[in-house]
């Protein structure tokens, strides 16, 4: 029989080992993201950068990164709001009204959720081409703007959960449609509305092949073609590289530091990205 | 007048209308066009052309796309038992809620949050053969990326360390759900904790097994971002995973109704698991982590 103390360590080494594993890559190129190229050119991966630089990080901004940032932040943003706006709008009907055919409709919705993106990809670029908004704004925003099923599909069970009374209250009292939804069911709604705002940021924030095939050149390239671009242009000179990387990790990891356990809480719950 | 049923369809369907036209614009009618696209040839550029089912006979007998299908499947094959094997490991250390457990779970999941196109950079720079981190730490070049033998396990094992603590955290919502009463009386029978993990905890957690293995799949199946950064599909095609080949088919090679075909194919597979999901699985099973 092992005794609890020496299991118990047992598992914060486990627990520790893993923890390198995971975070060390991360270091590393955070490391190498603040070495000079030529500090790097001599050193090893381990040697501490003497002394830090941010040269990297300007270069970047050369490199066009300032406006990949603003175009990814700008895209995620109206995307999430979108997104958000309109999936609670369809599933207040779907939750909420009597109408002929809604439960048709609801069961096409959750049809669609055996779309995969790889699929529409390449039918997408072409309506998008044909239009003439191959490498816009639009290009980037519209084919996820309108709502997304699933999050229709979550917002729909939690607004079936809402007491009747409530909603009751508020139509007795005059409130129209809207002012129900905006009063009463989002603020009854609030951790599932974070639920889907964080997922919907992580997702669109780090989307790529969609982006990848609709733009091209630096007008409304996101920070993830950057990146890439990046790799490919300048294979060897990696502390540059890892500078991209680190600015195109760093913003979520940081939204995961603030809200750490609502979003473990939201993978579990909703169990998809 | 309107009767009141008439003003609740309206208003019903006005607050359908833009979720309808994105799903009826962007989900059903692409799926129309990739089935019409089939039949057509077109290279992004020129005129389309009227093929009948010559792309599906070209694309269903070219050994790449039979090999991009079987790397799928090898890929598949590694990432999905890797993944359910290192998350429950993790799960069962961090199931013992032993201080400081919260922070563990937390760092676990940080790569899955990470963008995948740019966590794949960064493990090319650590991959890299002169310069990378590995090769100078241990002195010598590995030909990790380009390899034939390694590409794919190598690929393979920077989508198993992203996944881990994203897998890890629904087979801790299943540990923790378990009864605690369940292990108590098995105690008192005199069952271990290793006979307890055994007898009680694996079995409980079939749910959350079938539940990891399909969603495994089914994004194993898609992933793009780790192989066009890693390694573009090569050597050799060793890498080239049926997502990526679909992209290079489309955008590379500008054979937009083979192209076609290959989404197609990829979609009738992953409506295949995805109904096999349902036939197990009909009820969504949600867990609640505290």
């Amino acid at each position: 029989m092992t005794s609890p103390r020496r299991s118990n360590a047992l598992i914060y080494a486990g627990l520790m080992v893993a923890a390198v594993l995971t975070v060390a890559p991360f270091a590393l190129s955070l490391l190498t993201s603040v070495t000079s190229a030529q500090q790097f050119a001599t050193g090893t991966p381990l040697s501490l950068p003497s002394p830090p630089t941010l040269s990297n990080y300007t270069a970047l901004g050369d490199a066009g990164f300032g406006r990949a940032l603003m175009v990814t932040a700008l895209m995620t943003a109206i995307i999430t709001l979108g997104q958000l706006t309109f999936s609670v709008l369809a599933a207040y009907a779907f939750a909420r009204l009597e109408f002929r055919g809604r439960d048709g409709l609801f069961w096409l919705y959750v049809a669609t959720l055996m779309v995969p993106g790889t699929v529409t990809v390449v039918p997408l670029y072409l309506m998008m081409a044909e239009m003439g908004l191959r490498n816009t704004f639009w290009a980037l925003v519209l084919p996820f703007l309108f709502g997304s099923p699933y999050a229709i599909f979550l917002l729909r069970e939690y607004f079936r959960s809402i007491p009747d009374d409530l909603l009751n209250a508020a139509k007795l009292d005059g409130a129209n449609t809207l002012d129900v939804i905006v009063h009463v069911v989002l603020p009854a709604s609030k951790p599932i509305l974070a639920t889907l705002t964080l997922i919907t940021v992580v997702s669109q924030w780090n989307s790529f092949m969609w982006p990848l095939v609709i733009t091209s050149g630096e007008r409304w390239r996101v920070l993830t073609v950057a990146t890439a671009g990046l790799q490919s242009q300048y294979n060897a000179q990696w502390t540059l590289v890892m500078a991209a990387t680190t600015v195109a990790i760093v913003p979520l990891v940081l939204l995961f530091a603030i809200f750490q356990r609502h979003i473990v809480r939201s993978i579990v719950v909703t169990g998809l990205k | 007048m309107s009767t009141p049923r008439v003003r609740s369809a309206l208003l019903g369907y006005g607050l359908l209308a833009p979720s309808l036209f994105g799903v009826v614009c962007f989900l059903l009618l692409p799926m129309l066009v990739v089935v019409w696209l089939s039949m057509y040839r077109w290279d992004l550029l020129g005129p389309i052309r009227y093929v009948g089912l010559d792309n599906w006979r070209s694309v269903l007998t070219d050994p790449s796309f039979g090999n991009s299908l079987l790397v799928t499947l090898l890929f598949i094959a590694i990432v999905v038992p890797a993944q359910i094997l290192l998350g429950l490991a993790a799960a069962a250390m961090l199931a013992r809620e032993l201080p400081g457990t919260g922070v563990f779970r937390a760092l676990y999941v940080i790569p899955w949050i990470c963008s995948p196109l740019a966590v794949a950079v960064l493990w090319r720079w650590i991959l890299a053969p002169t310069d990378g981190a590995i090769s100078t730490l241990a002195g010598q070049r590995i030909e990790w990326l380009t390899d034939p033998t390694l590409a794919l396990p190598v690929v393979s094992a920077v989508t198993v360390w992203t996944n881990v603590g994203y897998v890890a955290l629904f087979f801790l919502a299943g540990i923790l759900a378990i009864p605690p009463q369940i292990h108590a009386a098995a105690r008192i029978d005199g069952a271990n904790s290793w006979q307890r993990f055994w007898r009680i905890t694996l079995p409980m957690l079939r749910p959350t097994f079938f539940f990891v293995s399909v969603t495994g799949v089914v994004s194993a199946a898609q992933v793009f971002d780790t192989v066009y950064a890693l390694t573009g599909g090569g050597p050799a095609g060793r890498t080239d995973l049926v997502a990526h080949s679909i992209y290079a088919e489309a955008f590379g090679a500008a054979a937009i109704g083979r192209a076609a075909v290959m989404a197609l194919v990829l979609f009738v597979i992953l409506v295949g698991v995805t109904i096999v999901q349902h036939l197990y699985f009909r009820r969504r099973i949600s867990y609640d982590l505290t």
